[in-house]
């Protein structure tokens, strides 16, 4: 194997990473934008997302219905979760609603670990074992599988937002919730529409990586640092930025794991780190967000 | 009613209380090791230890309105670099308390430079990615750290003359250092640091007018909330003799935030009461199930924001508000209204140089969300 | 909300007269009382000017009739209660409110932000495809109103120049069709050329659809000019009341009175 192909390999893999990382980061950003809320707790959601289906493959409904029914789940569930957690401290400091998300974070991920316990679980592969071989690069179908539906997921928010009215009118309430209110718009369904449109993005990352990372509570930590690398670098308020920072990331890390021997495999998750400080020390408005917005 | 009462009142009066209060403090302080079982009394120290963490913790969130994820990062620093000098160059115990203080204290400069030159937002990420990293980072420098298997070093040994228990003169070492960082934290906020944090809490952009110089405050303020939980870490390795970096996961960084929302932020008392749930909310709840303290944590923290933002130690004050403020909010219906004089001031068009959450507070949430409260900041365009 | 012309405004019924009809108004912000119990009437189709002092309770007053502050008394619109309803209800009411500092969504563009105007009309509900029709026929009167709005349908709201975004804000607020127009300082931060072109377009838009409007300024001089009638506020109270021209007339009167001087561009 040449050291072209090995690269090349290695950056397939890691974009098959940065894929997840990016819906992930996607489900951040759309929060952001509708709410300017951080959600600490979206990586949770999408392992609590992951848990319900699951627990739907494991009591025996076949995987390509669990998994429309875990979305409507997490959607419903994204909604009511604005509603009453996070709409009663809609206004008040970012403080405020920074720790009721990480309050979130703490009180999902117990109890998941208290419905499911914290053992291990196997989750179901979607894709088919075996691959396509590109002049010496292999490409796993779950490799390009993932890559896939995050595309797609792409697509969908695209043709969501740029080609319907209801995402003409999301979009007015992400820029200017008070106009939006006056031209009659009623902003809470909006912004509960928002969190559940997140909710299911982040479902999607959490399906996807369950049967690389196995399923357990703890499952999306990583996952979460590594989005959040993403958003920062592609700015909180792009979707584009999302999905573009999450596959540099993915690609990121896996090149540092690969060819960097200080960093092996285990201190690959200092790449998150490093990329959020650079970005902060440099573009700290990230790659696609706009300079006037981060400062407050 | 109260102006009454601080007008009769002496100054003998006036600083009788607070006096009392605090010698009665210290006499169930020093006599707690001896009437309470060894195994309690360690408890109780590491009550004082997570209460110096917090301590920090609040110097940061509550009174400078920043979040920090990654303050068990610090406190791991904290301990290692205590562990690391006990256990590799023999030093004496004191000797490693200003070396992880200081140690912090740089660390904190170093991370608080970039991540506070933005939204507080940002310094949360930080921290958390740098609480994730540091584990695996100590695991790997296995020569100075011990890697996965952590290093054992001596615990404090009472000198003979103190005719102490170890427990018990390990549980005073750690009195009066705790003492002493409360002491200090108290009058940081009461110096020109402090009173810049406050003015930067409450109203960010008026402090920035009034030429606060904003990031390096914050920074400043993040520095010493580091050395503070850095202490704290130190102090965790004289008591418990052992550190791994598995002692550290990121879960004891939000732990400890969680703890000090329960316990109060922005009060002085309230680090100690988040010491108390941090040591023993798990303990307790560990017996349910290994979930429990998790389950009650969250939930407490969504709810103390909900009802009490003030946390356990701004119960008492809420209370008492609520109850004095009762009887002009029964009758203070729109009848009363104030003299004609004193409106012009509330005319929505000077609002756009206050923050908004001061100058609106209906309490119907739907004219809360009329008002450009809840909108994100990035919808404004020069 | 069609309307046809019922003849001259002596001949309508009482109900006309007191199409917006505020009566005893109190409202502010949390403890501070800003208005101090207000009536007035405004009729159909009229222009109704609300002057005074920086801080006198203008902006409060038009926030109350749009649900933006709470308030105590009455305001009804053709005899339905506006107290008490959130600023979507009083849209849906047909109250269309352009807020002070324009308020357009600054990243979508001039034609998304007039489409976001008639939201209400093609919301799920009412997706007549008539509906949708009269709708297009909208921006192409709202693009013959504002003839810049139609060059620059296609660009994005934050990059049009003041005066543009204010009549684009004016723009969507029409496309709602509202019975009852509230404009919020139209003149604020705006070249005098603007905005004169701005206040005829107003005025343009009360003759030819009758739309009855509110209008807050500072600029008494020009407010005077579209207005019917106006009134003079002052620490929350109505001080001076009346024909537009009657007020013009008394603004001596009213300098006297007041201490400040109401119509200080009239010599402009």
């Amino acid at each position: 194997m040449s050291a072209v192909t090995d690269l090349l390999q290695q950056v397939v893999e890691g974009l098959g990473s940065g894929a997840v990382y990016a819906s992930l980061a996607l489900a951040l950003v759309l929060i952001h934008r509708f709410t300017g809320i951080v959600n600490f707790a979206q990586g949770e959601l999408a392992m609590l997302s992951t848990y319900v289906a699951w627990q739907l493959v494991a009591s025996g409904m076949p995987y390509w219905l669990a998994l429309p029914a875990t979305l409507a789940v997490s959607f419903a569930g994204g909604m009511l979760l604005e509603r009453i957690v996070i709409r009663p401290v809609q206004g008040a400091p970012e403080l405020t609603v920074v720790i009721v998300t990480v309050g979130l974070f703490i009180f999902v991920n117990a109890l998941a670990g208290l419905i499911w316990s914290f053992t291990v679980k196997d989750f179901p592969q979607p894709f088919p074992d075996g691959g396509l071989d590109v002049s010496g690069v292999r490409m796993d179908w779950s490799t390009l599988g993932i890559i896939g539906v995050v595309a797609v997921v792409m697509g969908l928010l695209y043709l969501l937002f740029q080609h319907t009215s209801i995402g003409l009118v999301m979009r007015a309430v992400a820029c200017n919730p008070a106009s939006a209110r006056l031209s009659g718009i009623r902003v809470g369904w909006v912004l509960m529409l928002g969190w559940g449109l997140a909710a299911t993005v982040g479902a999607v990352s959490g399906v996807l990586v369950a049967p690389v990372l196995f399923l357990e509570p703890n499952m999306m930590g990583g996952v979460l640092i590594y989005a959040f690398a993403a958003a920062t670098l592609g700015g909180f308020d792009s979707p584009v930025g999302a999905v573009v920072g999450g596959l540099f990331v993915g690609v990121a890390e896996t090149l540092t794991g690969a060819y960097v021997d200080v960093i092996g495999a285990d201190l690959k998750v200092g790449v998150p780190l490093v990329i959020i400080l650079a970005v902060l020390l440099v573009r700290p408005q990230g790659l696609f967000g706009r300079a006037a917005v981060e400062r407050a | 009613m109260s102006t009454i009462t601080a007008s009769l009142g002496t100054d003998r009066v006036r600083w009788l209380r607070p006096t009392l209060t605090v010698l009665v403090a210290a006499a169930v302080a020093v006599g707690a090791p001896f009437y309470f079982a060894p195994f309690q009394v360690f408890q109780l120290t590491m009550v004082l230890v997570y209460a110096v963490a917090l301590s920090g913790l609040n110097l940061l969130t509550g009174f400078g309105g920043q979040i920090s994820l990654g303050h068990g990062a610090f406190f791991a620093a904290g301990a290692y670099t205590a562990a690391v000098m006990l256990d590799r160059y023999d030093t004496s115990h004191l000797a490693t308390l200003p070396a992880a203080a200081a140690g912090c204290f740089l660390l904190g400069l170093g991370f608080g430079v970039p991540a506070l030159r933005l939204r507080g937002l940002y310094l949360a990420l930080v921290t958390l990615s740098f609480a994730v990293f540091l584990p695996p980072l100590l695991k790997r420098l296995e020569p100075v750290t011990g890697g996965s298997m952590g290093l054992t070093v001596n615990k404090m040994q009472p000198p003979a003359w103190s005719g102490l228990a170890e427990d018990q003169w390990m549980y005073f070492v750690v009195l009066a250092v705790t003492a002493v960082a409360l002491l200090l934290a108290r009058n940081l906020l009461r110096s020109r640091v402090g009173r810049a944090l406050l003015a930067v809490r409450d109203n960010e952009s008026a402090a920035e007018v009034m030429g606060v110089r904003l990031s390096l405050h914050k920074t400043l303020a993040f520095a010493w909330s580091a050395m503070f939980a850095g202490v704290a870490g130190c102090l965790y390795t004289w008591v418990i003799g052992f550190v791994s970096p598995d002692s550290f996961s990121f879960v004891l960084s939000i732990t400890l935030l969680a703890g000090l929302v329960v316990g109060g932020l922005g009060s002085l008392y309230g680090p100690l009461l988040g010491a108390a749930f941090v040591m023993y909310v798990p303990s307790v709840s560990q017996d349910v199930s290994e979930a429990a303290p998790g389950v009650v944590f969250g939930l407490l923290i969504i709810t103390v924001m909900f009802v009490a933002p003030t946390g356990l130690a701004g119960l008492p004050g809420r209370v008492l508000g609520a109850v004095a403020r009762r009887p002009p909010r029964t009758t203070a219906a729109l009848d009363r209204m104030p003299e004609a004089e004193s409106a012009p001031d509330a005319e929505p068009e000077s609002q756009a140089l206050s923050g908004p959450s001061e100058t609106h507070t209906p309490a119907d949430p739907a004219v809360v969300d009329a008002e450009p409260v809840g909108a994100p900041p990035r919808t404004e365009k020069e | 909300m069609s309307e046809p012309t019922t003849g001259s405004t002596e001949a309508a019924a009482g109900a006309e007269r007191d199409f917006l009809k505020v009566s005893d108004l109190y409202a502010g912000y949390g403890q501070a009382r800003v208005l101090q119990g207000l009536d007035f009437s405004v009729a159909r189709g009229e222009v109704c000017a609300i002057l005074g002092p920086n801080g006198a309770g203008k902006t409060t007053t038009l926030r109350a009739l749009c649900g933006m502050v709470r308030g105590r008394g009455s305001v009804t619109l053709n005899g339905t209660e506006l107290l008490g309803r959130s600023p979507e209800q009083a849209a849906r009411l047909g109250v269309a409110h352009v807020p002070e500092g324009r308020g357009t969504f600054n990243d979508l563009t001039v034609e998304e932000n007039l489409r976001i105007g008639a939201h209400l009309r093609t919301g799920p509900r009412r997706r007549g495809r008539t509906e949708r029709a009269a709708v297009v026929a909208d921006l192409e009167r709202i693009y013959d109103y504002f003839p810049k709005l139609r060059q620059r349908s296609r660009q994005a709201a934050g990059s049009l120049s003041g005066g543009e975004q204010q009549m684009l804000a004016v723009g969507r607020a029409l496309m709602l069709r509202p019975s009852l127009l509230l404009l919020d300082e139209p003149s604020l931060g705006l070249a005098p050329l603007v905005t004169r072109e701005l206040f005829e377009i107003v005025r343009a838009v009360n003759e030819e659809e009758r739309t009855t409007v509110v209008v807050v300024e500072q600029n008494a001089q020009l407010a005077l000019d579209i207005a019917h009638r106006a009134h003079v506020l002052e620490a929350g109270r109505l001080v001076l009341s009346g024909p537009a021209g009657q007020i013009r007339e008394d603004g001596q009167v009213a300098e006297v009175y007041l201490g400040v001087s109401v119509l200080s561009r009239k010599a402009g």
